[in-house]
């Protein structure tokens, strides 16, 4: 049944047991997500955050020990969900034997299409990944930043309702970066979910609508790109502020700039923004502009993994 | 650009509506022949692939500058003697049929040894991380992944025994004028006894993800299913009743490299062959270590 979810796990986890019974590894700890059909979905976390494990958990290359995990409604363990997901690993190895053209043969017979269809597509492929000139040499003659193009290609071979994308800019100067972004940006247009699982928060900024925050195998923080980058406060610029008005309102604000003609106030909230402006009117200064200000995705990372205290932290001890 | 990605032009209900009907339909096929194919690919693209051809081309090479000196010199010498006087001293016929059995048991050892070597690595290979995961990121069974690669291994020793046994038949054929077809046993016995090896390189392969691992343990497995063949003399030299149990159970249990070759000799020789107990018996134990290898994967994380 679809349910116009791409991706919908429920309670989904794994736990690692060291060899011979002894410790355990929680990787991935009960974790409930909605993906819509469409949307440019950005994983994130730190570094053994369980991003991998919980995409590999959806490919069934890593079997759960709890919840399940469905794909287009599909129960993720069955091979037949995987037909319409393309997929692009992390720290891939094709194989070196194979040459552009063949690999893309390859992986386009593994996901059943006909010889004629891999024909056809090929082409087409390597065209739009710009290995037109490639498709013929052996790919261990690639660079990284062609393989992973090709790397892409393949997930595309079999037009895929759904790509998932493990860090698919890893090792691609920025004009390579640039071109698989315009790539991602024409599938989405025509309606494949795009879910990306990236370390460059950048890059996930610049190409998510929707974004999920993983910190030790847990979701932190999930939701609209729109919606988490908004509501950190505004910027308060005011003239001819008295000294005595500007230490009232400072109480206000949590920061405070001096410009060469003015004061700029940051304040949290909106109801601290107009209790400033009456104090502000009141004490005769000019307002001369409110502006809304939003965070940064590095911002809202470093602020829901704590990951900026822990440095703080290791500082301090040091 | 100058083309788009479409999403997916065939309706994805389109597609899987061919699949669970039993049975493999022309996707499931066209998914084993990819992964067969691959296999042959990687075992080409590996020197030991071309080792093992090269090795087939120099024996063949041997066998027919042997042959040219002593064998047929020698033989059609003898023929060309009054035939009375030729029966006294030399059966022809059965000089070449001998010849023949010593061939294939020395084809037998070599094919079966180089096989083992050439195939231990293929295995491990597809486990590597970064390959098994977007192996299994598509539309295909674990078995059917585990399949595909077995019978692609297999299919390359296959093709290389064949090669090599077939060379040398038609070379002794020629120089002798004695076709004995029996000669072509070798093929089917070796690529058998090889089967039921490669179960064992897979399973390793599976549990280990070590080449050398799956070596040895193969190795090691024929030189003791060698052994165990002697059971009637050692059965006797057993003190012990559970010894001579247990020397008995493995002998039934595991694959019988000795033994086949013997019913492979028989055969050839035109003698009666008690081929079916070590054929039944290395069969099931294939099978077994097969389901084990199949289990294996199925229950592992990649």
């Amino acid at each position: 049944m679809n349910t116009g979810l791409a991706i919908e796990t429920e309670g989904l986890g794994k736990t690692y047991r060291t060899r011979w019974g002894g410790r355990e590894i929680t990787a991935v700890a009960g974790l409930s997500l909605q993906v819509p059909a469409g949307v440019k979905y950005g994983l994130l976390g730190a570094n053994g955050a369980g991003k991998t494990t919980f995409v590999k958990m959806l490919l069934a290359a890593v079997r759960p020990t709890s919840g399940r995990a469905l794909l287009f409604g599909r129960e993720a363990n069955e091979p037949e969900s995987r037909r319409p997901v393309g997929y692009l690993p992390e720290n891939h190895r094709f194989p070196t034997y194979f040459t552009g053209a063949g690999m893309l043969d390859f992986y386009g017979a593994l996901s059943g299409m006909t010889a004629a269809d891999r024909a056809r597509r090929i082409p087409e492929l390597l065209e739009l990944l710009g290995l037109a000139n490639w498709g013929d040499v052996r790919i261990k003659k690639y660079s990284k930043g062609m393989l992973q193009r090709l790397g892409l290609a393949q997930a595309l071979m079999h037009r895929p309702q759904m790509l998932i994308l493990d860090e698919p800019t890893d090792g691609v100067d920025p004009a390579g970066r640039r071109h698989i972004r315009d790539v991602l940006n024409l599938l989405t247009g025509t309606g494949v979910t795009v879910f990306l699982n990236s370390h460059l928060l950048s890059e996930v900024e610049l190409f998510c609508d929707h974004v999920a925050i993983l910190t030790q195998g847990r979701l932190a923080l999930e939701g609209k790109m729109a919606n988490l980058l908004a509501g950190r406060g505004y910027l308060l610029v005011a003239r001819q502020v008295s000294d005595a008005v500007r230490k009232e309102v400072m109480a206000l604000a949590s920061g405070v700039r001096p410009l060469e003609d003015g004061v700029e106030f940051q304040i949290g909230s909106s109801e601290e923004v107009n209790r400033a402006i009456d104090r502000l009117r009141a004490g005769g200064a000019l307002i001369q502009s409110v502006i809304p200000t939003t965070s940064s995705l590095e911002d809202v990372f470093i602020a829901t993994t704590g990951l900026g205290r822990k440095a703080a932290e290791g500082e301090a001890h040091a | 650009m100058s083309t788009q990605p479409t999403t997916q032009e065939a309706p994805l209900a389109a597609q899987t509506a061919a699949i669970g009907n039993g049975g493999l339909d022309s996707s499931q096929w066209r998914v084993f022949l990819a992964l067969v194919l691959d296999t042959v690919q990687e075992a080409r693209a590996r020197w030991l692939f071309w080792g093992l051809f090269g090795l087939s081309t120099l024996l063949i090479l041997f066998f027919l500058f042997v042959l040219k000196i002593d064998l047929v010199a020698g033989a059609v010498a003898i023929a060309g003697m009054p035939v009375e006087a030729s029966r006294k001293i030399f059966n022809m016929e059965k000089f070449v049929r001998n010849s023949y059995m010593f061939i294939a048991v020395f084809l037998y050892v070599w094919g079966t040894f180089l096989a083992i070597f050439a195939s231990a690595g293929l295995m491990p290979a597809v486990l590597e991380p970064g390959r098994i995961g977007l192996l299994l990121s598509k539309p295909v069974t674990r078995p059917m992944l585990l399949v595909g690669r077995y019978a692609g291994n297999l299919l390359v020793v296959t093709l290389n025994h064949a090669y090599l046994v077939t060379a040398i038949y038609i070379i002794i054929g020629l120089k002798t004028d004695i076709w004995h077809a029996t000669f072509l046993y070798a093929i089917p016995v070796t690529v058998f006894l090889f089967a039921v090896l490669l179960t064992v390189v897979v399973f390793i392969g599976v549990v280990s993800e070590s080449a050398a691992l799956s070596l040895m343990v193969t190795v090691a497995l024929v030189f003791i299913s060698m052994l165990l063949a002697s059971r009637k003399i050692v059965v006797n030299l057993l003190s012990s009743e559970w010894s001579r149990d247990l020397w008995q159970a493995l002998y039934w249990m595991l694959p019988k490299a000795w033994d086949l070759g013997g019913a492979m000799r028989s055969l050839i020789l035109g003698e009666p062959a008690n081929w079916l107990d070590p054929v039944w018996t290395s069969a099931l134990f294939g099978v077994f270590v097969f389901g084990a290898a199949l289990y294996m994967f199925q229950k592992k994380d990649y």
